[in-house]
């Protein structure tokens, strides 16, 4: 298993939110996260990204225990994020944010001055150029990431993410307030990069999206997993519905 | 070259590095209205050293800046603990706390000056004030330059994403601090008298809004923003007082219109 | 000896309190730093001088010192709250600065960089309370520091405006769309500080019979650690702070000389941001920005 989460335990003031919840995850695996809002999916991913420290249970990747790993060493070892509200930096320009992320992979002092903004030949700014290229986004290079649309700035999101050559990528949210064109790009560019093998972990609300790129599909309710199977059982899973519809009912 | 030109030259020079010392931590998103402070320290203690010791001044200097750079690295450790206005409080707070203790030290002449008999000339000076704008602009083409402003735009993703962000910030500071410490050696050296009076958060306040005037959003800002402030006054016959009041009504306006500063950015690295 | 030095402390600190509570209400309702209240303090006190020196009677000077806070908070509200909504919130504070720098520097050019003495209009009168004096006009400012902030606190917690400013404080944007009428709300923090802040000079000036283009930097700016001391946002806090911040001064004074007075003053500021950043009085540590 590339990634593990093992009865993690979160709780904010009293309130449990993460509730003893295990989960496996096999390298090059396509995982999808799913539950109504408010089960705890994001806070999965920032337990596991170390956003917050875990009350009990471990995390493990790649056989090594980081549950107590500071959370900025976590990417250095391979496990990259992209944000469900983008996050990108809005005075950097788009090259700009994508070359923080190459941080992780040469860190230290002496990286840290390294004059990579000199010349085009600058293998690190080479490097973030054909990356976007690849993505289609080379014309947005030089621009300040605030002023961009909403899906120009979550692909750059994606790109800054691979930027730090992860072997897990969690994506919060990835096809939220896209089009249907944009959607398919997305599934595109994941299908690319999950047959570069790399694991994927995606929370969604997009059931048609999970069902095309996930091969399987865990339900969590009230920070507890209430199912696991793959996306074309969950219609039929009654404690799924249950979660769904009842949440509903409440809403009603 | 006449003393007139000379002197204000000098200034310039000298008000480019103070100027620099308040950007480093600014582009952090830290706003030191301690300055001051630091630019005191290295005063005294430039002055101290070429006084007691018979120091030769740009080596005195040169460990004033030591001095300040340390000082600033402990002071670093509370002080980034906060954020935002408390930060800017703390240094306030540090600014008034560092003249007080100033005006309390006789050994450098406390409430009544010190003087500091060994000169730096005018180049000297300049060569300073070169190499730091020159450093200044190569450490902003490095990855350092563009972490400084990630962390400030979005410290917990710059943390997700590697940087230490207690690092940054407290490499800012202390450059910051350092650069401060730089300008008020040069300064006790070249004008040869130092009060301790002049080290307020009132200084620091107006070295921070020569640096917004310019703009903290490129590295040429702070070069414009130090020009305009030592400039002004020598374009506009009249007392110092006067100058300030164009400065501020300057700043008011800049504020109201433009308040990125005159020079926005395009990138840090450009194509 | 040390009751005088609580009672000098008290007095003093009545003048603090003042600015602190101009200080937090821009703090606690508009999240803004008001760096050009040092600088409305000064020329209230300046006014006082100039105008008792002139003969004017001193109600008439009272009124005029204390208006002159409230019209220039209004010029400066228009250029710094007014404009906070742009993008970068730094701002406000940045204007504010200009302000004090713009006040201090026409005051010089006008009165020059003099320390000025205000004649006193009437007899000071002064009784023994126990082994204490306390000076009557002294009394009366305290008086008068708390007797405005207990009318504030009426105004907030039982008018509309006061409503409106508690809303505002809370989340500006609900305030808006609860249709709290920001614009005509705003000015009023800025003009309450104001009048606050030129009580507080004039009653300097009176008190202590001086008056100097840098009082607003030397007295005023005081303020703020009596702010962050009392726990800022808390105008009850504000008095605390300013009458702690006084004592502190006082007793600093006696103890270890006049200069050492913004070792402790400002001393006790660092110390409190570091260990109970909240103040006294204050509540949960706002995410403030700068």
């Amino acid at each position: 298993m590339v990634l593990e989460i093992r009865s993690l335990s979160k709780s904010f003031g009293g309130l449990k939110v993460i509730d003893a919840l295990s989960i496996g995850v096999e390298r090059g695996e396509r995982l999808a996260l799913i539950g109504p809002n408010g089960a705890g999916k994001t806070t999965v991913f920032n337990l596991i990204t170390g956003v917050y420290p875990v009350d009990a249970g471990k995390i493990l990747l790649e056989g090594n225990d980081i549950t107590a790993l500071p959370s900025r060493y976590r990417i250095r070892r391979g496990l990259a994020r992209t944000f469900q509200n983008i996050r990108l930096m809005a005075h950097l320009t788009v090259i700009e944010n994508v070359m923080i992320a190459q941080y992780p992979r040469a860190p230290g002092a002496a990286a840290m001055l390294q004059p990579v903004g000199f010349g085009r030949a600058n293998r690190w700014r080479a490097e973030a150029r054909a990356a976007l290229a690849e993505a289609g986004l080379e014309a947005y290079a030089d621009e300040p990431a605030g002023a961009l649309p909403y899906g120009i700035q979550k692909r750059v999101e994606l790109v800054r993410a691979l930027a730090a050559a992860p072997r897990v990528l969690l994506l919060d949210e990835p096809a939220a307030g896209l089009n249907a064109a944009e959607t398919e790009a997305l599934h595109q560019a994941l299908e690319a990069i999950a047959r570069r093998g790399v694991t994927l972990v995606v929370v969604e609300h997009d059931m048609q999206f999970v069902g095309r790129l996930c091969s399987r599909v865990v339900v969590l309710n009230f920070g507890c997993k209430i199912a696991e199977c793959a996306p074309r059982d969950i219609h039929a899973d009654g404690k799924v519905r249950e979660a769904y519809l009842g949440a509903e009912e409440h809403a009603a | 070259m006449s003393g007139y030109l000379e002197s204000v030259l000098v200034l310039l020079a000298i008000n480019i590095i103070l100027a620099y010392a308040a950007f480093l931590p600014m582009v952090a998103g830290q706003l030191n209205l301690g300055v001051a402070a630091f630019v005191a320290i290295g005063a005294y203690s430039a002055g101290y050293l070429s006084n007691s010791f018979g120091l030769h001044p740009v080596p005195a200097a040169l460990m004033a800046v030591a001095i300040a750079a340390l000082t600033g690295w402990l002071v670093a450790f509370p002080i980034l603990r906060t954020r935002g206005i408390y930060l800017a409080l703390a240094t306030f707070a540090l600014n008034q706390v560092v003249q007080g203790t100033i005006l309390n030290l006789n050994v450098v002449g406390g409430a009544s000056g010190y003087p500091v008999p060994a000169h730096i000339g005018f180049p000297v000076v300049a060569a300073f004030s070169l190499a730091v704008i020159v450093l200044v602009f190569l450490a902003f083409r490095t990855r350092f330059g563009i972490s400084v402003t990630a962390v400030s735009d979005d410290e917990r993703v710059a943390d997700l994403m590697g940087l230490s962000v207690r690092g940054v910030q407290s490499a800012a500071f202390t450059a910051g601090a350092a650069l401060a410490g730089l300008a008020g050696a040069l300064y006790a050296h070249h004008f040869n008298y130092i009060e301790a009076q002049n080290y307020g958060v009132l200084f620091s306040i107006y070295i921070v809004l020569y640096v917004l005037l310019g703009g903290t959003q490129t590295v040429y800002g702070p070069l414009l923003g130090a020009a305009v402030f030592t400039l002004l006054p020598e374009l506009l016959r009249g007392s110092a007082a006067w100058r300030y009041v164009i400065f501020a009504c300057l700043i008011i306006a800049i504020m109201s219109l433009r308040p990125q500063g005159v020079i926005l950015k395009r990138a840090w690295f450009s194509k | 000896m040390l009751e005088q030095q609580i009672v000098n402390g008290l007095m003093l600190g009545s003048v603090y309190a003042l600015v602190a509570v101009a200080f937090t209400l821009a703090i606690g309702v508009l999240n803004f730093l008001n760096f050009s209240i040092p600088g409305l303090f000064m020329v209230a006190g300046m006014l006082t001088w100039f105008l008792l020196r002139a003969g004017m009677p001193w109600p008439l000077a009272a009124a005029l010192a204390i208006a002159s806070g409230g019209l220039l908070s209004l010029l400066v509200e228009r250029f710094t709250y007014r404009l906070m909504s742009r993008s970068e919130h730094f701002v406000p504070l940045v204007t504010s600065m200009a302000f004090l720098i713009l006040f201090e520097n026409l005051v010089l050019i006008v009165w020059g960089s003099d320390l000025q003495r205000v004649p006193l209009p009437f007899e000071s009168v002064s009784f023994k309370l126990g082994p204490t004096v306390v000076a009557v006009p002294q009394l009366v400012g305290l008086a008068c520091a708390v007797l405005a902030v207990a009318l504030l606190d009426l105004v907030l917690r039982k008018t509309r405006i006061g409503r409106g400013l508690r809303t505002i404080a809370e989340d500006a944007e609900v305030a808006i769309m609860l249709g709290v009428g920001v614009g005509r709300v705003v000015p009023v923090v800025f003009l309450v500080g104001g009048l606050f802040t030129a009580l507080s000079g004039f009653l300097f000036a009176l008190n202590y019979q001086q008056a100097s283009p840098f009082m607003g930097e030397e007295i005023a700016l005081k303020g703020i650690s009596a702010m962050v001391v009392g726990g800022m946002g808390n105008i009850w806090g504000a008095i605390l702070g300013g009458l702690l911040i006084g004592i502190v001064e006082t007793f600093s004074i006696h103890l270890l000389g006049a200069r050492a007075v913004d070792i402790s003053v400002y001393g006790l500021l660092l110390a409190i941001l570091f260990v109970r950043p909240t103040g006294l009085l204050g509540g949960a540590v706002r995410q403030a920005r700068v």
